[in-house]
């Protein structure tokens, strides 16, 4: 219950700079998805009793946007991009890697729970390509050795 | 003014309007599908799309306002080209599966795709797929057949206030669906289906069951569940109803309707309805034919007038009894039966209240237009929850708050939880101390002297209570009351909004005149929240024990003489008993006879147990009526009427506004003047009614207020008090109206006991729609709530049943957690046999207004036993 305090004291923060309740949906689903690992119903019934607005509102909002989660990932988000400049530099070889070192497949999440992938369009990392996201951290120009360091980083 | 040319014709208006609404006004066709008339302008189906000259691209008509001078083209080759485009792009994914879809024949998509569609698709891949969704009882969902025109959600979130559904993802795989992506957790409106232009959300009620150009007649008609008298349309194929829906933009619902009057029609056809007469011989009710019944009925009549005198047989009216009936009921019991017993559920609280009303502030006081609520500029509630009581008025309670019209709410009113600018809940039944609060901190505001008139100065007689006090006996903060008041003082126009559960208190009269010195001080419009169809027209009609048809006083010669004149009767000038007053008397044996028509009283009467024993020592129960009920169950003859949509008639509803009834289907039975003159006949009296022309006519005599009234008024749409006739006028009279003893107020409620609370819940709000198969499925079972520290000192979780017990008995019910209501609270609904409230309580009357009082009924609670 503790966890979740926390959260309702931001959400009210949020609500608090807007003048109508809508306007903090975004921020304040953020600020859930964060918490609750995705957007489950729960998060989304919470969200809903914090801003005051219903939760079929909430669900739409929710349901539209890519970025937020509508089914639980992995501890750890690997957000990779193989648009043109990265494909060119080798990420798709990365994706095979992490299929066949990790059990990964694109927007997939690993046997053990550990990684999800989301294939990215662009992070606006082209000129240290190839380039990926986990979790809110950036790290650029990857290969196949590289990778393997850094996803070891994340337990 | 303002001047456009549209397809080359000039058309001039006043307003500026949009190019949709300036064609239409000059018969100029523009299809349009997110469109409608009850929604704002959305813009997103581009099938309105025009030419306008000198804006090079096509615009939507529906969202684009007219200027003068303006030039617009909506047929052009261009324009019609876009339009099939557009439906080119909705036709990918709509499953084209009219021959099976209920809509063919009635599809906005079908008609628009037959004029303007592309014969074939260029799009060469699959359509999506999606299960159809029969997880709701009465709605089936179709997503496969949406064409995201958001008409339903906008319904939903704008005009019903529900929020229970949303477009959920995006792209081709967006689909309206409620939270739970399964069964709506909602108030089941079904708004969302009327507005659906395609055959995405759909009525299960007669799925498959008919083709709409099947239907050979619609008969216009007033739904028969409460006070507002919402138009309904019974459409019938040969002699059978194949349904009954609302008509976009007809009658004072303007094409909405609630849960009850879209789904619970189907109660006519329950299997409860009485087909033959029924005697009870050696303790059995035993089907007879009509002539021995009439004859059964009539020589017991006769034979206890003669053996115990007139003032031994009462008469019941019911509220779903059309004014024909029940005028004619009340000369029967009065003329021909020579009693004044006679009354109706509207004198419990109802009819007092409107008389207390016209007392002060003159007739016709809460003859005011429901459509008027979301004109004024403050409302306040008390007594009950108008979004569950009379759904359709609670809409326009909604919609005023969302324009920012202040809404003010006194007690539990689940329905208006996001639409109350303040929410006023003191602890059960405290309300008097509140009310005499926010009056006396009114008067300071309002600066309110008090000299002028009588009224004022009983109102200065009212002393005061401090915030303070209030704080300790209600539990409510100061500043919440502040706020009330401070908005309550600045409203110059707004509309009060009372329900029963204020006047049904052994403070009932108190609250009465507390709620008129509010009104005077704030100068508000009242209204008055009916369970019934026809409440106000028992009123009218004369089914009182002391007033004639059109409110004349039977005590005074002149209109007992004119009454007695027309009817051709004699009639006694001594008040009758009222309904509290016939079961009282029937309890200790002076009434020996009565007679029910059209009203389950058994149920809707606390406490059924002490009227079970007060009809059980009757002599004679003749209940009339078109279902098995409780109250027939006792009687010993019974006499099936016809039902709703059987029959014509009028209805009275909470306006004072008369509609009329159509009939659209036979049925078994009689209308009710038909068996009471039939009786009559009996008692040779033949009252000679050919038809229901007659007894209008009658009625047009009889009563001063419906002078010269026809079908033909009645069945137009301005029908409304005090039609052509006359009200009687009369002067303020306060006789008999006490200042509260304010000390007796200062008492607090133990906080360690749990009080019962009658909830007027929004499926069943009494006996009648436990009887609808469809509201039935809705809501299967009574469900009381508690709040979550009640339900964990009782160990109880939702869904558990709960034993609900008093001094008069117990029953057991499942249980439901709401964290809106006090600690110390159980709601208890009274809509299913032996499971109310009223099976568990006392029968105590308020002192002044002579009705059951609700308050008080100390429970006792504990966790019921599992069940099997």
């Amino acid at each position: 219950m503790n966890k979740t305090d926390g959260l309702i004291r931001d959400i009210r923060a949020i609500k608090e700079k807007y003048q109508s309740k809508r306007a903090a949906l975004l921020p304040a689903l953020y600020l859930a998805q964060r918490e609750f690992g995705w957007l489950s119903p729960e998060a989304l019934e919470f969200v809903a009793e914090a801003l005051d607005v219903p939760k079929a509102s909430i669900k739409g909002t929710a349901t539209f946007y890519a970025m937020f989660k509508n089914k639980p990932v992995g501890r750890h988000l690997i957000q990779l991009c193989t648009n043109v400049a990265c494909m060119i530099m080798g990420a798709e070889r990365l994706v095979d890697l992490l299929r066949d070192k990790y059990g990964i497949e694109p927007n997939g999440t690993s046997a053990d729970g550990r990684f999800s992938l989301v294939i990215m369009e662009c992070i606006g990392a082209c000129d240290t390509a190839p380039a990926m996201l986990i979790n809110e951290d950036f790290y650029d120009n990857l290969n196949k050795e590289n990778i393997i360091d850094i996803l070891e980083n994340y337990k | 003014m303002i001047t456009v040319t549209i397809n080359g014709k000039k058309i001039t208006l006043e307003k500026q309007v949009t190019v949709l609404e300036a064609a239409r006004s000059a018969g100029i066709k523009i299809p349009t599908l997110c469109h409608h008339e009850t929604l704002e302008a959305f813009g997103g189906c581009r099938l309105c799309l025009v030419e306008i000259e000198k804006i090079p691209k096509l615009q939507t008509s529906c969202t684009i306002y007219i200027t003068d001078g303006m030039v617009v083209h909506s047929e052009t080759e261009r324009v019609v080209n876009a339009r099939k485009a557009m439906l080119e792009f909705l036709l990918i994914n709509h499953p084209l599966d009219c021959p099976y879809c209920d809509k063919a024949g009635e599809c906005d998509l079908q008609d628009l795709a037959a004029k303007y569609g592309p014969t074939t698709g260029r799009f060469a891949e699959g359509k999506r797929t999606h299960p159809e969704s029969y997880d709701d009882p009465v709605i089936v969902r179709n997503m496969e057949r949406c064409i995201s025109c958001t008409r339903c959600v906008r319904m939903c979130d704008k005009v019903q206030g529900a929020s229970a559904i949303s477009m959920v993802n995006r792209t081709s795989k967006t689909f309206v669906e409620p939270f739970s992506g399964k069964r709506y957790d909602c108030e089941y409106c079904g708004n969302c289906l009327s507005v659906c232009p395609v055959g995405a959300i759909m009525s299960r009620m007669y799925k498959h069951k008919y083709r709409p150009w099947y239907i050979d007649k619609n008969i216009n008609t007033i739904c028969s569940y409460c006070g507002v008298g919402c138009s309904v349309t019974a459409q019938v194929k040969g002699d059978s109803l194949v349904r009954v829906v609302p008509e976009m933009g007809k009658g004072l619902n303007k094409g909405l309707l609630c849960v009850r009057g879209r789904f619970g029609y189907d109660y006519v056809n329950s299997s409860a309805r009485l087909k033959t007469p029924l005697i009870r011989r050696n303790g059995e009710l035993q089907q007879v034919t009509w002539s021995e019944a009439f004859k059964y009925a009539a020589d017991r009549l006769r034979d206890i007038k003669e053996r115990y005198g007139s003032e031994a047989i009462a008469g019941i009216a019911g509220g779903r009894c059309a004014n024909e009936d029940i005028y004619i009921f009340q000369k029967f019991i009065r003329g021909v039966l020579g009693s004044n017993n006679i009354d109706s559920i509207a004198n419990f609280s109802y009819a007092p209240a409107q008389r207390f009303f016209e007392r002060i502030f003159g007739q016709g006081v809460t003859a005011n237009s429901i459509q008027g609520i979301s004109n004024s500029d403050g409302i306040f509630v008390v007594g009950g929850d108008p979004t569950s009581i009379n759904p359709i008025l609670g809409l326009q309670i909604r919609a005023a708050y969302q324009q920012g019209i202040p809404v003010i709410t006194v007690g539990d009113t689940p329905g208006l939880k996001r639409f109350a600018t303040c929410m006023l809940k003191p602890n059960p039944f405290t309300e008097t101390a509140l009310l005499v609060s926010l009056l006396s901190e009114l008067k300071v505001k309002k600066q309110f002297l008090g000299g002028n008139s009588s009224f004022e100065r009983l109102i200065n007689n009212i002393s005061a209570l401090s915030m303070k006090e209030v704080e300790d006996i209600c539990g409510l903060p100061t500043d919440n009351i502040a706020s009330a008041v401070n908005m309550l003082s600045n409203m110059t126009n707004p509309s009060i909004v009372i329900g029963k559960d204020i006047l049904q208190r052994t403070d009932g009269h108190i609250n009465l005149l507390l709620l008129s010195a509010i009104m005077y001080l704030i100068n508000g419009r009242v209204y008055l929240l009916s369970e019934f169809p026809n409440e106000q027209g028992l009123v009218d009609m004369g089914c009182l024990p002391d007033m004639l048809p059109g409110g004349r006083p039977i005590e005074i010669e002149s209109f007992k003489k004119r009454y007695e004149e027309i009817v051709g009767l004699n009639i006694s000038s001594t008040h009758g008993l009222s309904l509290s007053g016939i079961i009282e008397n029937a309890y200790t044996g002076k009434i020996k006879a009565i007679q029910i028509i059209g009203e389950n009283v058994l149920s809707n009467i606390p406490d059924s147990n002490y009227v079970g024993k007060a009809f059980s020592n009757l002599e004679l129960l003749i209940v009339q009526d078109s279902l098995m009920t409780e109250t027939a169950g006792l009687a010993h003859v019974v006499l099936p009427s016809l039902s709703w949509l059987e029959r014509k008639g009028s209805y009275t509803n909470l306006e004072r506004r008369m509609q009329f009834m159509g009939k659209a289907v036979e049925g078994d039975g009689l209308e009710d003047w038909r068996i009471i003159s039939e009786i009559s006949k009996m008692l040779s009296f033949d009252m000679g009614y050919k038809g229901l022309e007659d007894i209008l006519s009658e009625i047009a005599r009889v009563s001063p207020l419906h002078k010269d009234i026809t079908y033909n008024d009645i069945s137009g749409d301005e029908c409304i008090w005090p039609y052509k006739g006359e009200p009687l006028r009369h002067g303020v009279s306060l006789e008999g109206m006490d200042v509260p003893d304010i000390g007796s107020l200062l008492k607090k409620p133990a906080k360690d006991r749990v009080y019962a609370v009658f909830d007027k819940e929004l499926f069943h709000p009494d006996s009648l729609s436990r009887k609808s198969a469809a509201i039935s499925s809705i809501s299967p079972e009574p469900c009381s709530r508690v709040n979550r520290a009640l339900a964990d000192r009782l160990s109880v979780s939702e869904g558990d049943y709960l034993n609900i017990s008093t001094d008069a008995g117990s029953i057991e019910m499942a249980v439901k957690i709401d964290e809106d209501i006090p600690e110390n609270v159980v709601m208890i609904p009274n809509n299913f046999e032996g499971k109310g409230i009223f099976n568990i309580m006392q029968w105590k009357l308020n002192p002044v207004l002579k009705c059951p009082v609700l308050d008080g009924n100390e429970v006792k609670l504990k966790k019921a036993e599992a069940r099997s």
